[in-house]
């Protein structure tokens, strides 16, 4: 029987940009390495990521209730999937105005939520109930679960960790 | 003791594409198990055999082998591609994207698995925008397995760790 203790762990790497070229990197205390004599619980490295703000957080919230009865679809079973978009949708309402899609990679944010596709509820949604965010999911699928409502308190919950 | 930090380095790093400092932590390789005291890395970092550890339980002392993630720098993403033996998977991601969240304990596992058939990499997309556009990823999640180097094959959204298992392993037998 092997005891694996692997985790994938994501750095943070912080490159200070100077004329002497120095470059200073710094890894998170909690890592997850274990040492030879205790066997560590699979941890993974806790890093405060910048929380939205607490009204958009709540208009978001209200928003994906509103839309998901609007459209007939529901949230996933993983309520943690749904608290992450929530927040992600926040955090760029916050930083961009608008609700971007936190599930994409842009070359040009500003730009993008100029030109609206991405802007939450997106044209796929729209269209074609896709979301690909799983945060909108019609019934027929494998994660949909029964709830179209989400608290507060869910959300702080299961996004204690990130 | 796995290294668990090192000391900056205040020489030139020789400008590349990326010039951060890029550092990712491979799951689980088999050739990786460090146990020196030494605080500092050397570049390019020493790999070391897999060590057998007596089990810390008392009641049925046994030798296991404790395979641990290992931490290399690289000085550009693609130092860490060329540099690797076995075929990557990267993991291209953002903090805020739920489907990528929900991934994170799936690949864990699979990697754990598969850690001898594929190494394990996460790039976040918003630390390292210019890698996630060289490889013009547009949804997340997104994976590609690089082979020799170069992108091999390539999927969008989440996955279960059986599908994901079965993904890499049909990918990789292919082409062989």
């Amino acid at each position: 029987m092997m005891t694996t203790t692997s985790t994938t762990t994501t750095l943070q790497v912080q490159a200070q940009a100077s004329a002497s070229s120095s470059f200073a990197i710094r890894i998170p205390p909690s890592s997850s390495f274990a040492s030879p004599l205790t066997r560590s619980p699979h941890r993974f490295v806790v890093r405060a990521a910048v929380d939205p703000s607490e009204k958009s957080i709540e208009i978001m919230r209200k928003f994906s209730e509103q839309y998901a009865r609007k459209s007939g679809t529901y949230f996933c079973v993983d309520k943690g999937v749904t608290s992450v978009v929530i927040k992600g949708l926040a955090d760029h309402k916050d930083s961009l105005g608008a609700p971007l899609c936190p599930c994409r990679h842009y070359d040009d944010k500003p730009a993008e939520v100029g030109q609206g596709f991405w802007n939450c509820p997106c044209v796929p949604m729209r269209e074609r109930k896709e979301c690909h965010c799983m945060l909108f999911l019609t019934p027929d699928n494998d994660f949909a679960g029964k709830e179209q409502t989400i608290s507060l308190d869910e959300i702080r919950a299961t996004t204690a960790n990130i | 003791m796995a290294v668990s930090v090192w000391a900056s380095s205040s020489s030139t790093i020789p400008s590349s594409k990326y010039n951060n400092l890029f550092a990712a932590a491979a799951a689980a390789a088999s050739s990786s198990s460090s146990y020196s005291n030494s605080s500092s890395l050397k570049f390019p970092l020493q790999r070391l055999p897999i060590t057998w550890v007596c089990s810390p339980s008392p009641s049925r002392p046994r030798l296991l082998p404790l395979v641990k993630a290992k931490k290399q720098t690289f000085s550009s993403f693609d130092d860490l591609l060329t540099n690797t033996d076995k075929p990557v998977l990267v993991d291209f991601y953002a903090t805020w994207c739920g489907p990528c969240q929900f991934m994170a304990p799936i690949l864990n596992e699979v990697s754990t698995q598969l850690k001898d058939t594929i190494q394990l990499v996460k790039i976040d997309t918003e630390k390292y925008p210019s890698i996630a556009n060289k490889y013009k990823i547009e949804a997340l999640p997104t994976f590609i397995i690089f082979k020799d180097g170069k992108p091999y094959d390539r999927f969008e959204g989440a996955l279960s760790a059986d599908q994901l298992i079965q993904r890499i392993e049909n990918s990789l037998k292919v082409k062989q």
